[in-house]
């Protein structure tokens, strides 16, 4: 009985401590996993990465001008994930903007982009790391901004209101991106007991107590963000068709 | 916030060939990984340590204090890998009841626990002597020599280029908006960053154009060509990166 009491006051001191930088858990820590997973992932990821290359340079082919805003892009979404999203407790935690990107530029393009990000944050914050690069780029840059933008377009085809398709695919590209981290590392670190399952529950828990109301808040911050965007698309960028004015 | 890219422009090994640094930090990243030992991992975050301060003149108190970055997550990790969750009792080293599951540690877990942690804190120095000690347009013209795809070297290289803009502009906005009490309250601070984000997001799509627009102005056909300042490239440097790695893999098969 004491030691279930103790256990409880230990785990809710260390949540509340280990609160207000938990949000980059999101990111594999560099040498966090062992060398055939660091080079499994990164060739699950090439693919993506390459197909989104081609399509990125087709699309500057077409367009030059592209480019430079593509490059925008590219650090909105490097600044997205250093900004810091108010909570109820007063700390802070930070929106992996994976599902705003893919609502606005479309996931292929996202996967280049999301990886491009992840090495400058490895290496200007050092969130995340370069052998761990391939494991992160297929959760944050591949998984995420693809259910994000299938939840998105899903619910856009169902006449759902645009405020719901966007917090849910924030949301939801949020859940995923940490549910495949977690795969990754049950993957690479299976339970003695109960093997991957076991793993796999392990992670998933630990990180939810983060994830969670952090995928709900990201959610919400979205809405709003779209929200505002969308009440200059019409004016300001012609080039955004995803967006529906006055929203 | 971006500190790391100050000290890496202040670095004492700044004017080495990052070619040299990079393949330091890749080939004992990677012995340190394989080699999976307590020993190797100490060695190596020593050695990078050790050459990140007294080599580069990177300040301990700043460095220690970017080791603690990864500190939760690995915290979090090795817990994780540690602590066993079980409906029955096992063979744990210590465990505790609760409710009706046994939370344990066994031998083996604590063993890939300790390995793991020291074997990514061996690692991160790695990374923190590569990225504390060369600025990121070294690291984009190595990357340029090593056959990477134009475009992608150039999309890396702009968008450097923007981070800097937009963190200046998000530092004045938010100081602007908490002056005026815009994170005072928890829905006026969503309030706040929502509209932070959009108008950055809108003031980044006029401002690509207007760049866009000045380039072309000035003869841009899809290229920015720059010249590189020309790297002291020193044969030592390169021995040295042979002779550290092949002493741990030496290390290694000893112990």
């Amino acid at each position: 009985m004491k030691q279930d009491k103790a256990f409880l006051i230990l785990s809710l001191t260390l949540i509340l401590i280990l609160q207000p930088k938990s949000a980059y858990g999101m990111h594999i820590m560099e040498g966090f996993l062992p060398p055939i997973w660091s080079i499994t992932w990164g060739l699950m990821a090439l693919p993506f990465v390459i197909h989104g290359f081609f399509s990125l340079k087709k699309t500057i082919d077409e367009a030059p001008k592209l480019k430079l805003l593509i490059a925008m892009a590219g650090a909105f979404a490097f600044l997205l994930s250093a900004l810091k999203i108010p909570s109820i407790t007063g700390s802070s935690s930070h929106p992996t903007g994976t599902g705003l990107g893919a609502i606005l530029f479309g996931p292929t393009i996202m996967s280049v982009l999301g990886m491009i990000v992840l090495i400058f944050q490895a290496l200007l914050l050092g969130h995340g790391g370069l052998t761990t690069l391939g494991a992160n780029t297929f959760s944050m840059a591949v998984v995420g901004p693809f259910v994000a933008y299938a939840v998105y377009v899903i619910i856009r085809k169902a006449d759902g209101p645009q405020w719901l398709g966007v917090f849910l695919a924030a949301a939801l590209g949020n859940l995923s991106t940490y549910t495949m981290t977690s795969i990754q590392l049950a993957l690479a670190f299976p339970a003695e007991l109960g093997g991957f399952i076991a793993s796999l529950t392990k992670f998933m828990s630990i990180f939810a107590l983060t994830q969670i109301p952090l995928s709900i808040s990201e959610g919400i911050l979205t809405v709003l963000v779209i929200k505002s965007i969308a009440s200059y698309a019409n004016v300001v960028i012609p080039s955004i068709q995803n967006i529906d004015e006055g929203a | 916030m971006i500190n790391i890219d100050t000290f890496a422009y202040n670095s004492k090994l700044k004017d080495r060939d990052p070619m040299e640094k990079l393949l330091f930090t890749f080939v004992t990243l990677s012995v340190c990984l394989w080699a999976n030992s307590i020993i190797i991992s100490l060695t190596v975050l020593l050695i990078m340590t050790w050459s990140t301060i007294y080599g580069g003149g990177i300040p301990r108190t700043v460095y220690f204090k970017l080791l603690l970055i990864p500190m939760v997550f690995l915290i979090f990790g090795v817990l994780a890998v540690a602590i066993e969750i079980t409906p029955q009792p096992y063979e744990f080293l210590g465990s505790i009841s609760f409710f009706n599951f046994y939370l344990g540690v066994s031998k083996a877990g604590l063993i890939t626990a300790t390995q793991l942690f020291f074997r990514a804190l061996g690692a991160v120095s790695c990374l923190y002597y590569l990225s504390l000690n060369t600025p990121m347009i070294d690291v984009m013209s190595a990357l340029r020599k090593l056959r990477c795809p134009k475009l992608l070297v150039e999309m890396m290289s702009l968008i450097y280029r923007f981070i800097f803009i937009f963190i200046t502009t998000a530092e004045t906005m938010i100081i602007a908006q908490s002056s005026r009490l815009g994170y005072s309250r928890f829905m006026s601070g969503y309030r706040s960053l929502s509209l932070l984000i959009s108008s950055i997001f809108i003031r980044s799509y006029q401002q690509a154009d207007k760049i866009y627009t000045s380039l072309e102005s000035r003869g841009y056909d899809g290229e920015l060509n720059v010249l590189e300042k020309s790297k002291g490239y020193i044969s030592t440097g390169y021995l040295k990166v042979l002779g550290i790695n092949v002493f741990l893999v030496i290390l290694t098969f000893i112990i």
